[in-house]
């Protein structure tokens, strides 16, 4: 019971504190967006110490949608590649239409120790094509991420996309870039039942409250549930499918003013 | 017998917890327990002093079996309690077998314990007053020499226009003389703990080191300590310092006030010692002796130095203390007034009783006058000035009582009185009362007060630590306190309350955690008020952090989650928030360790602001202030090139993301909205 209220106190106090993070920025399958600390999935520019959890070698491809808006839709591919000394990962993501587009290409590399925590970094481009000069433009960001797994059923998870706020200068306007610092919490109830909550504080927006919850109902079958608030309370819910070595998620998220936002990811483990 | 089974039996679960700890280092151990007083403190406190007694206890334990009150209050990190029942039961028990002993000393928890382990042994030898000789000062004395470099990457505006660039362009009043580097060189040598000396020398950024204004470096320091020499117990020459009592007369270095340590309120009778930092103003520059008399000593000293100073026509308006001569108008005021300082204290000390009496007199060459306001209206004017004080110390029974009791020669008064109380071994309280009076200002007097000044403020401290279960421990405090006559920002008579509560879980060896809940109401002028009478509202503050400190391996980690909510009167509550997750590494087969730091801030209001400490190289101690919104990010290495030359750098930058163009004011303007500063040390012991 103590074990239970000092984790409930972590969790209260680890969700006390981080953001709408640009939509340029790939989502993840984790309910509401809580993959900081989901320790069983790795998602392509989100928490890089995830890689180095990862076991067998595994691609992904990933389409996240806004509002149900085409060209506002961010498509994303990873590949990630284990090893006794170094996990390395490769991602690539696409945001945008022709006129305008984002391209973030990404080497990362992660180290599970004994696990116990893992701790990865990675070196991000970030590129824009800007239509009025007909040209693109880009800046090298870091990444860094930690997972400490304080049990087996507890760990809390911490990343930093583009910590040193770079940006992208051009000939008429400097392009911010997303600053994202991400804090989260995954908990076991049981192998089946898991609760995370994150904190996302993107410098330039609000901050970002989210939980879920992920059920695994049947062997290959999984409901997610969850919710985030920023400007607006966001439901979200979800459905994960296993199917030999694939792994399909549907996700989607109900903004009360903007409409629904849709993300579907299929993962291949070798 | 029983006792020696249960020393074995200590020394065995001992081992258990020898392998993993949260904190690794002696030099880790000081910054964490510094960091716990100066969490809430907003005020520069001398590091180096705090970082260099206790070193010092480190490369020369005290021997548990031979020490008084006077050593073991060396270790800042215990309190008063906790130093009264281990002479207690080194008394009662005659002399401690092994220091796992400690486990039975009743207010000790695993975490006090480990915590003195890097300074304090068990011996038999009392070695303390043998007669020393040459060939031993050569074979076993100690020489350390150091050297430090600070570099700010931006170019502040005060380096914009150095006048060596144009050489017909006079140099201004305003703009820096020198360049952009800080830089200090120190040398020490010790002899036990016996004989001490060294020198310091440092030039701070902005200061001219050899040009016309100026040659060499801006400020040099020598001292001098002898313990244990005859009937002297201590001689000091060259800078030193001096505290006596609980501080209300002289004390002049860090002193104890509200923080996480809530039972420790009161500033340590360290009588003289050796100074050896690089502040410009705190320290005393002379002679000094303690004699000892049987249970008496006496001590004498005088001083002598130069203080910096506004001066017109024979007075000035305030010491300037800052240190900082970088200007041709801050050079103007370098070392214009002239300072001597005679002072003495007597203090009888039996197993029960300390009482004291302490005087000092100030002579000043110019004449001290502020530039008069309602604030300050009863600040001292003059240039002499007597002080006199009697403190006490009794212990009766589980009660120790305290205080101090000062008068000026223009007869203001200061009292301090406390008690300390240990009912149970789980329970330690302390209630302090304090009375200052507005007239009651003196130079070197620091002790317990809600502010930086020892005048005008009376109050009541209650503090309490509870360890109801094995890995928790609660700390509380409650401290009401008035202002009977105004105080700069606060026109009018105030009073304030402050209140804390700390929970620590130690869940295990390498896991340890803590919340922290403060509350703070005080008063304030009512910003844009045209009433003709001054008009004060209420300020209230509430603050909650929570800190989680845990290693594996070798890698050790933090997290810092801290909030605040700051309202004035009824104007809307302004937020702050800061997080940070720091790692750490030593590497297993160099000798090599890694810090690093990303930290994310985002403060409303200024009154929102929030102080951090961040790891540093040795000696220096960061607690830079955030307010905005931002982050910060630090890389602090060390590297033992040979066992006796090591090498530290840090280089850290802060990032703001609230489109600000530009960073601080005046000559440390700073173009764009990023600050990079660079430190580089090294040290050599031979």
């Amino acid at each position: 019971m103590r074990k239970l209220v000092i984790l409930f106190l972590i969790n209260s106090f680890s969700a006390f504190c981080f953001s709408q993070i640009s939509n340029t920025l790939p989502g993840s399958s984790a309910i509401a967006g809580t993959s900081v600390s989901d320790s069983r999935n790795w998602s392509a520019f989100n928490n890089p110490a995830m890689l180095g959890y990862i076991d067998k070698s595994e691609i992904g491809l990933q389409y996240n949608n806004q509002y149900l808006i085409p060209e506002l839709s961010t498509k994303s591919v990873h590949f990630g590649l284990p090893s006794n000394l170094l996990n390395t990962g490769l991602s690539f993501s696409h945001f945008g239409y022709s006129r305008y587009h984002e391209m973030i290409l990404g080497v990362g590399f992660a180290r599970n120790f004994s696990d116990k925590f893992a701790l990865g970094v990675q070196f991000n481009y970030y590129s824009a094509f800007f239509n009025a000069t007909n040209s693109y433009r880009g800046a090298l960001l870091p990444q860094i991420g930690l997972s400490v797994k304080f049990s087996p059923n507890f760990n809390i998870g911490f990343n930093t996309f583009n910590p040193f706020q770079s940006n992208i200068p051009t000939e008429f306007v400097i392009k911010r870039l997303p600053s994202v610092f991400s804090l989260g919490s995954e908990y076991f109830f049981s192998p089946e039942l898991v609760w995370r909550t994150q904190i996302d504080k993107e410098v330039s927006s609000n901050y970002r409250f989210a939980t879920g919850f992920e059920y695994q109902m049947l062997q290959n079958f999984k409901v997610k549930l969850g919710a985030y608030g920023s400007d607006y309370l966001v439901s979200c819910f979800g459905l994960g499918f296993k199917t030999g070595s694939f792994l399909i998620d549907l996700n989607c998220d109900l903004h009360p003013l903007l409409g629904v936002n849709t993300l579907a990811a299929i993962k291949y483990r070798f | 017998m029983k006792r020696i089974i249960f020393c074995i039996i200590l020394l065995f679960l001992s081992c258990v917890v020898n392998a993993q700890d949260v904190v690794t280092t002696t030099e880790q151990l000081i910054a964490d327990i510094f960091e716990q007083y100066t969490a809430e403190s907003e005020e520069t406190i001398d590091y180096e002093s705090f970082y260099d007694d206790l070193m010092f206890c480190a490369q020369n334990p005290i021997n548990l079996n031979q020490t008084n009150r006077e050593e073991l209050e060396k270790l800042q990190f215990l309190s008063e309690i906790q130093v009264e029942n281990i002479l207690s039961y080194v008394y009662e028990s005659g002399s401690m077998q092994t220091i796992y002993e400690l486990q039975l000393v009743e207010g000790l928890d695993m975490t006090d314990i480990r915590r003195m382990l890097p300074f304090v042994r068990i011996g038999e030898s009392d070695d303390s007053k043998k007669k020393i000789y040459w060939k031993d000062l050569v074979k076993y004395g100690k020489n350390e020499l150091l050297f430090r470099l600070d570099k700010g990457l931006e170019t502040k505006e005060g380096y914009q226009f150095l006048p060596n660039e144009d050489v017909n362009m006079p140099p201004t009043l305003a703009n820096y003389l020198g360049n952009e580097l800080y830089n200090s060189l120190k040398y020490r040598f010790h002899f036990k703990d016996r004989i001490q000396f060294g020198f310091s020398a440092e030039k701070d950024a902005g200061e001219q080191f050899w040009g016309n204004q100026n040659k060499g470096y801006d400020f040099y320091s020598f001292h001098a300590q002898f313990n244990n020499f005859g009937k002297f117990k201590t001689i000091v020459l060259g800078d030193f310092r001096a505290n006596f009592g609980q501080g209300l007369v002289l004390h002049t270095e860090f002193g104890m006030g509200k923080s996480s340590y809530v039972l420790n309120v009161t500033p340590r009778s360290s009588g003289l010692k050796k100074y050896s930092s690089t502040d410009e103003y705190n320290f005393f520059r002379g002679g000094g002796a303690t004699f000892k008399l049987g249970k008496l000593d006496l001590t004498a000293f005088y001083s002598n130095k130069m203080i910096d100073g506004d001066t017109v026509n024979g007075t000035f308006p305030t010491i300037i203390k800052t240190g900082y001569h970088r200007t041709l108008d801050e050079l103007s005021k370098k070392q214009t007034v002239n300072q001597q300082i005679i002072g003495g204290n007597l203090t009888y000390t039996n197993m029960n009783l300390q009482i004291g009496f302490t005087a000092v007199h100030t002579s000043l060459d110019n004449k001290l006058v502020p530039d008069k306001s309602v604030y300050n209206y009863f600040y001292f004017s003059g240039s002499k000035q007597t002080t006199g004080g009697i403190f006490y110390r009794y212990r009766w029974k589980k009660l120790n009582l305290f205080g101090e009791t000062a008068v000026t020669d223009k007869g203001s008064l200061a009292t301090l009185n406390g008690c300390y109380f240990n009912p149970v071994s789980q329970v330690s309280l302390v209630v302090l009362q304090r009375y200052y009076s507005p007239e009651y200002d003196t130079f070197y007097a620091s002790s317990f007060s809600a502010t930086s000044r020892i005048n005008n403020e009376s109050g009541i401290y209650l503090g309490a630590e509870v360890r109801p279960f094995r890995r928790w421990k609660f700390a509380a405090y409650a401290d009401n306190y008035r202002f009977p006559w105004p105080k700069y920002g606060i026109d009018a008579p105030s009073d304030g309350h402050d209140y804390l509560f700390q929970a620590d879980f130690t869940a295990k060896r390498n896991l340890t955690m803590y919340w922290r809940l403060k509350y703070e109401e005080n008063q304030t002028n009512l910003s844009g008020s045209t009433a003709t009478m001054p008009e004060i509202v209420p300020q209230k503050k509430t603050s909650l952090r929570y800190q989680l400190v845990y290693s594996y391996l070798n890698f050790s980690f933090k997290n810092v989650l801290e909030g605040n909510l700051v309202r004035i009167a009824y104007a809307d509550w302004t937020y702050g928030v800061i997080a940070s997750q720091d790692v750490s590494y030593e590497f297993p087969k160099i000798p090599l360790k890694i810090d690093f730091r990303m930290q994310f801030f985002d403060a409303q209001n200024y009154l929102n602001r929030f102080y951090s400490y961040e790891k540093d190289v040795l000696y220096a101690f960061s607690i830079p202030m955030y307010y905005g919104l931002g982050s910060r990010y630090y890389l602090n290495l060390q590297y033992d090139v040979t066992k006796k030359l090591s090498v530290w750098f840090k280089i850290a930058q802060t990032v703001y993301a609230d489109d600000r163009e530009t960073l601080s004011s005046g000559n440390e303007t700073i173009s764009g909205n990023r600050k990079t500063d660079m430190r580089l040390l090294v040290k050599w012991e031979f």
